[in-house]
């Protein structure tokens, strides 16, 4: 489900200004123009990972951008498995 | 009524009598092996995650640990709410913008038979973004200080405006969000990214934020002092050069020179430069020959005494 700047805010609870550092930082990646980005349900789950990764975790701004990278990373990795285990099913065997 | 599996104090494993600080402590280390979003070969996670996020809600908190020790609520209904993990959106089949395969890039690059494999199932993912393209710019120094609007030819024939901000250095990239190859499937765009490459100025050389120039005088102005345009990348300004200044020594304009990340700008530093007039002159050799200071004066007593 697609949703605007204002829906995304007011799903998520975060602030204004703090979206603004979110995407400068590039964590989260809207789609849309910087004037009008769009926002998806993904982009809600991450906003709440990055604000238990704050919050609760007590996890620092350099640190939630470390966590962040490796969990792309790792989530890419696993993605990555899953078409090989399915391609590798695929293959007849000779 | 408490029972074991219910107690907060039991599933977080702290005594009823732990600080607040203990609480947490004992919540961020169960959370750290029990997130879903950060353990997500787990399946067990998420039901735990869930008991133990209840229970910190519970007692993490003062006022709500509180009501709890007098049995004023108890643990029913605790469980925190929670409509689903960024880590079911991020192993849906479906792509999304976060997917990062730098993971396993380098085994991509090999010859064999699993390589191969995963070079088809990256293709597979059709929805990425498009490709980045990447540009150099060569761009003259003034423009890096004072900033143009750049008007660029693409090799497709597309044309893009750019503006340089002011205070550009060399090697800097600018991006072009979205102005990249069109993807493959639904993805967004790839990125124009602009390496920028500053030509070297016949006048202006610049050293961090501040620019320096080396700025010819005439004796008369060094010996007499003057009021003289000086040019900075922004175009002309008065100096006044001082009364006895000498060849060699440096004058600063200050907040001429390169804008600064933080604000405010650089300086523009300027050597002197005396230049007599190309054609000996007999005035100036007349009034030298006669002029007892200029003999007695020695300017090498340091260097050779």
């Amino acid at each position: 489900m697609k949703m605007s700047k204002e829906e995304f805010l007011s799903l998520s609870g975060i602030e204004h200004q703090t979206l603004g550092v979110w995407i400068a930082q590039e964590w989260l990646k809207p789609s849309g123009s910087s004037v009008d980005p769009s926002f998806t349900d993904i982009d809600i789950a991450r906003a709440r990972l990055i604000r238990e990764l704050f919050v609760d975790f007590g996890v620092n701004t350099e640190g939630v951008g470390v966590i962040l990278n490796l969990v792309d990373q790792l989530y890419g990795v696993r993605r990555s498995l899953t078409e090989l285990r399915r391609a590798v099913g695929a293959t007849p065997e000779k | 009524m408490v029972t074991a599996l219910t107690d907060p104090y039991k599933i977080l494993g702290v005594a009823p009598t732990a600080s607040a600080d203990d609480v947490q402590k004992a919540y961020r280390k169960l959370a750290k092996k029990l997130h879903p979003d950060l353990n997500p070969g787990n399946l067990e996670a998420e039901e735990k995650f869930k008991e133990v996020a209840g229970a910190y809600d519970l007692v993490g908190d003062a006022e709500k640990r509180k009501r709890f020790d007098s049995g004023e609520i108890d643990a029913t209904g605790a469980e925190r709410a929670r409509p689903s993990y960024y880590r079911d959106y991020a192993s849906s089949e479906q792509d999304h913008p976060y997917t990062d395969n730098s993971g396993f890039a380098d085994f991509m690059e090999s010859e064999d038979a699993f390589a191969e494999l995963l070079r088809r199932s990256a293709r597979t993912q059709t929805n990425r973004r498009g490709r980045d393209l990447e540009f150099r710019l060569s761009i003259e120094f003034i423009e890096s200080i004072a900033g143009a609007d750049k008007r660029l030819t693409l090799p497709d024939g597309n044309t893009l405006n750019l503006a340089i901000p002011p205070g550009v250095t060399e090697g800097q990239v600018l991006r072009l969000r979205g102005k990249g190859a069109p993807a493959a499937g639904k993805g967004d765009p790839g990125d124009v990214l602009i390496e920028l490459e500053i030509k070297p100025d016949r006048s202006f050389t610049r050293r961090g934020d501040d620019i320096y120039l080396e700025l010819p005088i005439t004796l008369t102005e060094a010996v007499l002092g003057a009021q003289i345009k000086v040019p900075t990348p922004t175009g002309a300004v008065t100096m006044s050069v001082p009364r006895g200044s000498n060849a060699g020594s440096t004058l600063r304009l200050r907040g001429k020179g390169a804008p600064k990340h933080a604000g405010g700008h650089g300086d523009q530093l300027i050597k002197l430069k005396v230049v007599l007039p190309k054609e000996p002159n007999s005035e100036l050799e007349a009034f030298v020959t006669g002029w007892e200071g200029g003999k007695t004066y020695n300017p090498r007593e340091e260097v050779m005494p």
